[in-house]
This record gives structure tokens, sequence and C-alpha cells, in this order.
């Protein structure tokens, strides 16, 4: 099965309008002006989805929906944000199970808006059941994600709608089954056109977990701080829309231009805090002053540089090619300022980008790093339609076999 | 103690290679590229040059080139991120004696050294 990136534009516009159709509705019935922020469709691990929405509660409403593609969809608000809307709704507030009705309908009203546009695009219908009220904290208020045998990955489409003046978001995640998803993405793919067989997505996504890995070991072996690689995805999205991933938290990290099958820019970013931490347990003296020194700096930058190597070598390896990186520059700004000349850059020859995304954490002290990837989206197309899926988990190259 | 240049952009990495090295070796020269990893060769002729790949203005496969063409007896160990094969057989072919992946500890960068530079 393969998907053109055609399609997968055309469907993350219809995941893109459909939450803006559900927004507008938020806005005419509790005059709450929200935006969408970001939309992108994703491809990771079934256990990774909703990892993003850890240690928040959120309330909201799920529905099963079957036609022409089958699955859950789930639009969930900030548990903060229930009272505001609940009171707009309900003139003096309200609590208990008018509250939930309230959510209930609103929800039922939002998301049938979001899904009618996506019946109407295919030109068929999509059933869909009554809204089912949900309240959890974290990914738990996610439906499970659907599974598939052999197919540890799956496709996600999700929404940010944020709240303009407020700092609460709302969701909305589209779970489609696989099977369906693929043959739709399959049947709108274009004849001859820029087509990826969808397994070699998901085997260049593990090639890119084990990169992940690769870079926590490295982490771990120089700082001695033990480090586990987290969630691994691809997404794609409009080229507007990669700097809103990355977010208006300031980072430190490293920004590299890479070259070879494929080309782009590879980040990694840490948290102030994190920086400071990793930075400090890599120095074999006490910092010279206070805050981000120049050591400081000196130890992000090799780092960023040895695990920007960890990230990419599986890929050079595993294509039996050579991607060259560019020596590392220092940031230290706030995300989105990072991300956007980089976006330009790649939005130059490009409509929609590939974002490669990873994390990694530790649990000793405050230290959590991200990894993206901007690949020129041909020269991607054209690494996949090499990859032998065989070759996969040839990541590793064997030093005292060549010296 | 063999002379020792070490070429790498990264000042973290130069101290941490010097601190490895500076009790058994004699460091002769600290560069930040392949063309200054070069120079400095010519003019000091050390028995080892521990050199990165990845560098600015001229990349440490290049120099590690044109330092063998002077003369095919130096030595030259990759001291480097990158872990591609691709890359360790161009540095093979570029003459390189051996290979360090960072990150590395005391024991793999003296283990390499051994087997270039017998002591």
């Amino acid at each position: 099965m393969k998907v053109d990136i055609q399609s997968l534009g055309t469907f993350n516009q219809l995941a893109h309008e459909g939450a803006e159709q559900a927004t507008q509705s938020l806005a005419q019935m509790t005059g709450i002006d929200a935006v969408v922020d970001v939309t992108k469709i994703t491809l990771l691990n079934r256990d990774d989805v909703g990892e993003e929405l850890a240690g928040q509660d959120f309330v909201g409403v799920q529905f099963d929906f079957e036609g022409a593609l089958d699955g859950d969809t789930v639009l969930v608000f900030e548990s903060d944000s229930v009272g505001p809307i609940t009171e707009a709704l309900v003139p003096g507030g309200a609590d208990g199970e008018m509250a939930q009705s309230s959510v209930e309908e609103i929800g039922n009203i939002m998301m049938s808006g979001f899904i009618d546009g996506w019946a109407d695009y295919l030109g068929t219908t999509i059933e869909h059941s009554p809204p089912e009220y949900i309240e959890a904290t974290g990914a738990d208020v996610l439906p499970p994600a659907p599974t598939v045998a052999d197919q540890p990955q799956v496709f996600v489409f999700k929404s940010q709608i944020e709240w303009v003046g407020e700092s609460l978001n709302f969701y909305i995640y589209m779970l489609p089954e696989y099977d369906t998803l693929a043959e739709l993405m399959t049947d709108h793919a274009e004849p001859g056109g820029d087509a990826i067989p969808i397994d070699k997505l998901s085997v260049f996504n593990e090639m890119t977990t084990s990169g992940t890995e690769q870079a926590a070991e490295n982490v771990e072996m120089m700082t001695g701080i033990p480090t586990e690689a987290e969630v691994t995805q691809i997404s794609f999205a409009p080229i507007e829309d990669v700097p809103k991933q990355v977010g208006d938290d300031t980072y430190v990290g490293t920004v590299v231009e890479f070259t070879g099958v494929p080309s782009g820019y590879l980040l990694v970013l840490f948290d102030e805090v994190s920086a400071q931490n990793v930075a400090e347990a890599l120095m074999p003296t006490e910092p010279d002053g206070e805050g981000l020194t120049e050591q400081h700096k000196a130890a992000i930058e090799e780092l960023g540089n040895i695990m920007t190597s960890g990230f990419v070598d599986g890929w050079a390896n595993v294509l039996q090619t050579s991607v060259d990186h560019t020596p590392p520059q220092l940031v230290h700004d706030i995300g989105q300022a990072i991300v956007d000349p980089l976006a330009a850059q790649v939005g130059q020859h490009q409509e929609h980008s590939f974002i490669i995304e990873s994390e990694m954490r530790t649990d000793e002290i405050e230290f959590s790093s991200e990894i993206h990837a901007l690949p020129d989206e041909k020269e991607l197309r054209q690494a996949l339609a090499e990859l032998e899926v065989d070759r996969a988990d040839q990541t590793d190259a064997d030093v005292e076999q060549i010296f | 103690m063999p002379d020792v240049l070490i070429a790498d952009d990264s000042e973290f990495m130069r101290n941490l290679l010097r601190e490895i090295l500076e009790e058994d070796h004699n460091i002769v020269g600290e560069v930040e590229n392949g063309v200054e990893a070069v120079e400095v060769y010519k003019e000091q002729t050390p028995d080892l040059v521990m050199m990165d790949i990845v560098m600015p203005i001229r990349d440490g496969i290049e120099a590690t080139d044109e330092i063998k063409t002077s003369n095919p007896d130096a030595n030259v160990i990759m001291c480097t991120s990158v872990g591609q094969e691709e890359k360790m057989k161009e540095a093979v072919k570029a003459g390189a004696d051996g290979y360090i992946t960072k990150p590395f500890q005391k024991p793999s960068v003296m283990e390499a050294i051994e087997d270039v530079v017998p002591s």
C-alpha cells in the first residue's frame, strides 16, 4: 500500500478544516475565541499516542465512526476550561450531570462538523455513535489505538486548538483503523505520483527509534546519567505549522544542516534547566560562573554533535550511503524562533514537511531532550525508495571490520 | 613520549582528549579545523594526529588525505562522532590508521593509540 504526498496533504487539510469547523461551532455557542494552532498527521507507536497530554486532567467526548473510514475520534478540553464553557452555555453555571451534559452537547456539535467534512470529501457517509462523555488524566483520556497484527504503529490525526488569551488548549484526535486509512490513502494516490510505500515509512520510523536509542546511549555514556529514549514519531504538516510544533518555550541546543539522501536540518534541544544539568554532568570541573557559561555552551555543542551523529548514522548505514552534517551551531532562543528560519529554508521547495521527532529523558535529574529533523521531502522519498526493508536493523557499522 | 596533535573544532572535546593524553603524551598543538591541522602537522611532524571528521573550513578526511599525501608514514586516528560505514571507508581511503567513535573513554583511546603507535 502506498500513500502519496498530495493525498497526505489533502487529508491533513481535511483534518485542519474539520478542526476549524469545530472551533467555529464552539465560538458560536459560547463566544469563546479559539484558533486551530496545529494540525498534523503522525505515524507513531501505539503506546506513545497521547504522550503529550501527560500530567493534565481532561474532559471531553468520544465517538466511534464507521463507513469509508473506521475508528475513534475524541475532543478533549483541559479540565480548567470546563467551568467557563459551561458558564457560557448555561448562564449561572452548571455542575454535576448538567455540566457533563453541556460538554457532551458542545462536543457533539463540534465533532459532527469534523466528521462531516471527511464524509463530504470522500463522497460517502460516515456514521458515528452518540457522544460518550470521557474524563481522565493524560493519555488515558484517549481510547486505545486500533490494533492490527504485525503493525505496531498507527496513524493519528491531531489538532491543537488554542483558546485566545488563555493558557488553555483543546485537542482533537482522530484514530482511524490502519487498514481503512491505508486503503483510502492508496485510493487517493495519484498514479505515477510521489507515492511512498506505507510499510517503508513505518520501517524508517523504526530506524529513527533506533537512532534515538543510540543518541540516548551516547548521553548516558558521556554523562553517566541513565537516559531513556521516549517517543519517536514521524509527522506530516504544512510548512507554516512546523515552527508551532516546537512551541514557545526557551531552548538551548544545536542545529546542524545535513547533506546526502536525505538532506535537511536537525535540531537537538534542551530546556534551559536540562541544558545546564546535562552540561554540568559533562564537565570535569565546577563551572566558572552562574547560569549558562561558555563552558556549558561548549559542552552542549559537543553533546549536540554526538547526539546528531547517533541519530543519523543509522540512516546512513541502512541506506548504505553517507550523510554529512555541518559542525553544530549553538542556539538559545524560543522554540519557534529557532525553527522559523529552518522551516523557511525547507519551505522554498515544498508546501508540507515531514517532521521527525524524538524525546529522551531521565528520572535522576531534571533532564529531557528533543530531537527534531526536517528532511527535504523529495530526498526523503528517494531515501525511502532506496530503503531495503531487510537491512533496516543494520544501523551499526563495525569499525573493527573496516580498520 | 610521543608527540600528538589534536584536531577538533570542539573546545570541550580538545580539553577532554588533552586530559586523557597528557600524562603519557606530549601535546604539540590543538587546532580547530582541517586547514590548521595540515599546517601544524607540517610544522611539527608529530608522531600522531587525533583527527575529528566534522570540522569547519576543511573536514578531517580531507586533512588526513593531505597529511598522508605529504607524508605516507604519518599516523592519523580519526576521533569522531560519525559512526557511518561509508565514512569509515572514506577515512581508510584517505589513509587513516585508526578510528574511534565518540563518546569514548580513556581505555578505548589508549588501545587505539597502542595499535597505531606501539609504546
